[in-house]
């Protein structure tokens, strides 16, 4: 069963199933939580909050972080 | 030297730097600290999920360092505004360099909607630092509005030309009930202290240092200059003496006066 | 300056309200170097310290320099024109007892108050005469000139005039808001003095007697919009240079907070007045009054510099090349002087006594144009 979500402009199958949370989503791309924020369609997710944000199919989802810049 | 107060801050630094377009963070990090700055900018962007990402923001010493994100890659007021509420949540800061440049060949500010979303975040509680044209009759709506300082620009981003816009800095310097900050375009530590040296109460660096054959020594010069041009200031600098030139005399008629 | 400081705060640290005598050490102690220092910065920008030196006795033998630096920023500024304006006196009654004053209420002269229709008659000759610019003047007269009263002459008046002022009593925020919207762009309001304890001797009662809501009172007519703000001291109540020194920061606060106005100095010194007997411990010599004017020019490039009919003809021939912008010409300083035989009791005497015409003719003489007409009340967004 596969199920698709919206990451950062780039669609993304997940086939065994979408991960149950933000949280582990993020922990599945090895992203380093501490540095990062989120949104959910369009909405900004507290990083308190990850570990218990469900996610559903077809969600779009942005994750941002800190780079360089003037 | 006085400090620097902006918003609730002290800054014994007045130079303040970017941290885009270093070859590596470790060369960002050894340009900060040779910098002596007190606060840099930080963007925001996509995290790039297929790799692996470097954490740019473990080289800087948070202790040391306050981050002021910017809302670089807005082209609108709520673009700028959504990436405002980003950064808050992404790093506990409210304070933010507030960047509207629809367009992307100069980055030259919008002025309109940076108005407009400066109104909406300061009413949300941020602490606004609006980078703009230097305007002065913006500066002075940006500052009623509650802007904690503004920041105009000497020339356009990454142009390394200087003060180009000098004449209109002096107004906004001497019309300004915040600190003014001048950004983007300074070349060379010449434009930083001459900046300095005209009343600016900081200048914001980034691409003359960072694109540099060696920017931690670029840093080192930076600091200096800025150090120089605002003692010179702080002193005052001497007058250029003019020749006096006396045409038909205009008070003849008061020395008839008792 | 921060955005939350007040006028009364910047006066009270800068020891301006209080004991300012003790700035007069500090000006007498400046050198000529000094002087020559700031005349050779550019022109036209304040600050404190530069006006503690171009207010000095030191600065007094540079006099002609001073004139021929501010004579060639004004005219950079305002170019060769002098505008002109008129009063309309509309009434001699008043409720204070200023004792430099021949309004004063415990003088026994006629009071008299113009209706409408009297008003209009005067502001008819006025018109007549090739004024557009009309300041509308009265005692503190607040039963009879009411809010309504000037709005309802307001709205005859801009037919025949391109711009209306007020000199009169402060008001409060909302009565300037509807004067705005009918139509009054200026208001006028002298302190007299900024030193309280000389404040306090010179107003015994009245409302005027409040020094800290006529203080308030620019900020009040600024916040409703008003384009043009009028800023003054009675010369000859306290030291002159003391009193300028705190003039110039109340026009450099309300010129940074208030950035949309306009602010004019005008320069009224004591004249005599019918039952005013009074020794004046502080009166200012031409030579003074001219150092004044200079300094200021050489601090507010872009202020307006008002000069009335209470000086002499030869005087204002004399000064209005070096800085001034504004002057009135055929003034009459009593309710329905211009229209009426009878006439009423003046405020002041009237030394300049040419007609308009005589005044246009003088400054045409200068070299200068004589600008009857600068704004049109079209402009504003009230009509």
């Amino acid at each position: 069963m596969s199920a698709k979500l919206k990451i950062n402009g780039q669609n993304k199958i997940f086939e065994g199933g979408l991960p149950e949370t933000l949280g582990k989503l993020l922990d599945d791309l090895a992203i380093n939580q501490a540095t990062v924020v989120a949104e959910i369609d369009g909405c900004i997710i507290e990083r308190k909050d990850f570990a218990r944000t469900p996610l559903k199919e077809g969600q779009t989802i942005e994750l941002i972080r800190f780079v360089g810049g003037g | 030297m006085k400090p620097l107060i902006i918003a609730d801050r002290q800054f014994s630094s007045r130079l303040f730097i970017g941290t885009g377009k270093y070859a590596s963070s470790r060369i960002m990090a050894q340009a900060i600290e040779a910098s002596g700055t007190e606060m840099v900018t930080v963007a925001l962007r996509r995290v790039n999920i297929d790799d692996e990402n470097d954490n740019m923001l473990a080289a800087i010493d948070r202790n040391r360092c306050q981050l002021l994100p910017n809302t670089s890659g807005a082209r609108d007021a709520a673009e700028a505004v959504r990436l405002s509420c980003l950064a808050r949540a992404a790093s506990g800061i409210c304070w933010i360099k507030l960047e509207v440049t629809p367009d992307p060949y100069y980055l030259l500010p919008d002025g309109e909607e940076t108005l407009k979303a400066a109104e909406v975040l300061v009413k949300d509680g941020f602490v606004v630092l609006p980078y703009i044209n230097a305007d002065p009759v913006l500066a002075k709506k940006l500052q009623d509005v509650g802007c904690a300082a503004v920041m105009p620009l000497a020339s356009p981003i990454g142009s390394n030309q200087g003060l180009k816009t000098k004449a209109s800095i002096e107004i906004i310097i001497r019309q300004a009930s915040v600190p003014v900050i001048v950004d983007a375009g300074l070349g060379a530590p010449s434009h930083a202290a001459e900046s300095m040296e005209m009343g600016a109460d900081a200048v914001l660096v980034n691409t003359a240092i960072a694109t540099s054959a060696d920017p931690v020594q670029m840093a080192a010069a930076f600091k200096m200059a800025v150090e120089a041009g605002r003692i010179a200031f702080e002193t005052g600098l001497p007058p250029q003496y003019a020749a006096a030139n006396a045409s038909s005399p205009l008070t003849g008629f008061l020395r008839d006066e008792l | 300056m921060s955005r939350q400081t007040t006028i009364q705060t910047i006066l009270a640290e800068k020891h301006l309200d209080q004991n300012p005598e003790c700035w007069l050490g500090t000006l007498g102690n400046i050198k000529t170097d000094q002087v020559r220092q700031e005349l050779s910065k550019p022109a036209g920008f304040f600050s404190f310290d530069r006006l503690l030196v171009l207010l000095s006795p030191a600065a007094e033998e540079y006099l002609e320099q001073m004139a021929q630096q501010s004579q060639r920023l004004t005219v950079q500024r305002f170019g060769k024109t002098i505008q002109l304006y008129a009063p309309l006196y509309l009434s001699n009654v008043c409720v204070n007892s200023c004792r430099y004053c021949g309004y004063n209420r415990t003088n026994a002269i006629k009071r008299t108050r113009l209706t409408i229709e009297q008003a209009l008659a005067d502001a008819e000759v006025i018109a007549g005469e090739g004024f557009r610019h009309l300041l509308l003047v009265s005692g503190e007269d607040r039963a009879f000139i009411t809010t309504d009263y000037l709005i309802k002459l307001a709205e005859h008046l801009k037919r025949w005039f391109s711009s209306l002022s007020i000199e009169i009593y402060p008001m409060a925020q909302k009565d300037y808001e509807s004067l705005f919207l009918a139509g009054i762009d200026g208001v006028t309001l002298y302190q007299e003095t900024y030193d309280r304890r000389v404040y306090a001797q010179y107003h015994l009662a009245g409302p005027k007697a409040d020094y800290d809501y006529r203080l308030q009172t620019p900020d009040r007519f600024a916040s409703a919009q008003m384009r043009r703000i009028g800023l003054g001291v009675l010369l000859g109540l306290a030291d002159w240079r003391l009193e300028t020194l705190a003039l110039a920061e109340h026009a450099a606060y309300l010129m940074n907070k208030y950035w949309r106005s306009q602010v004019s100095f005008s320069f009224p010194r004591i004249r005599p007045a019918r039952c005013v007997h009074a020794q004046w411990p502080h009166l200012v010599s031409d030579k003074n009054l001219v150092q004044m004017m200079l300094a200021l020019r050489l601090c507010f490039a872009d202020a307006g510099m008002v000069l009335s009919t209470r000086e002499s003809a030869t005087f204002r021939d004399h000064v209005i090349g070096l800085c001034i912008t504004q002057i009135s010409a055929g003034s009459k300083t009593n309710p329905g002087g211009y229209s009426s035989a009878k006439q009423a009791v003046e405020q002041f005497e009237i030394a300049d006594t040419r007609t308009p015409a005589q005044v246009a003719q003088m400054i045409c003489a200068h070299g200068y144009e004589p600008v009857w007409k600068d704004w049109d009340v079209s402009f504003s967004k009230s009509c």
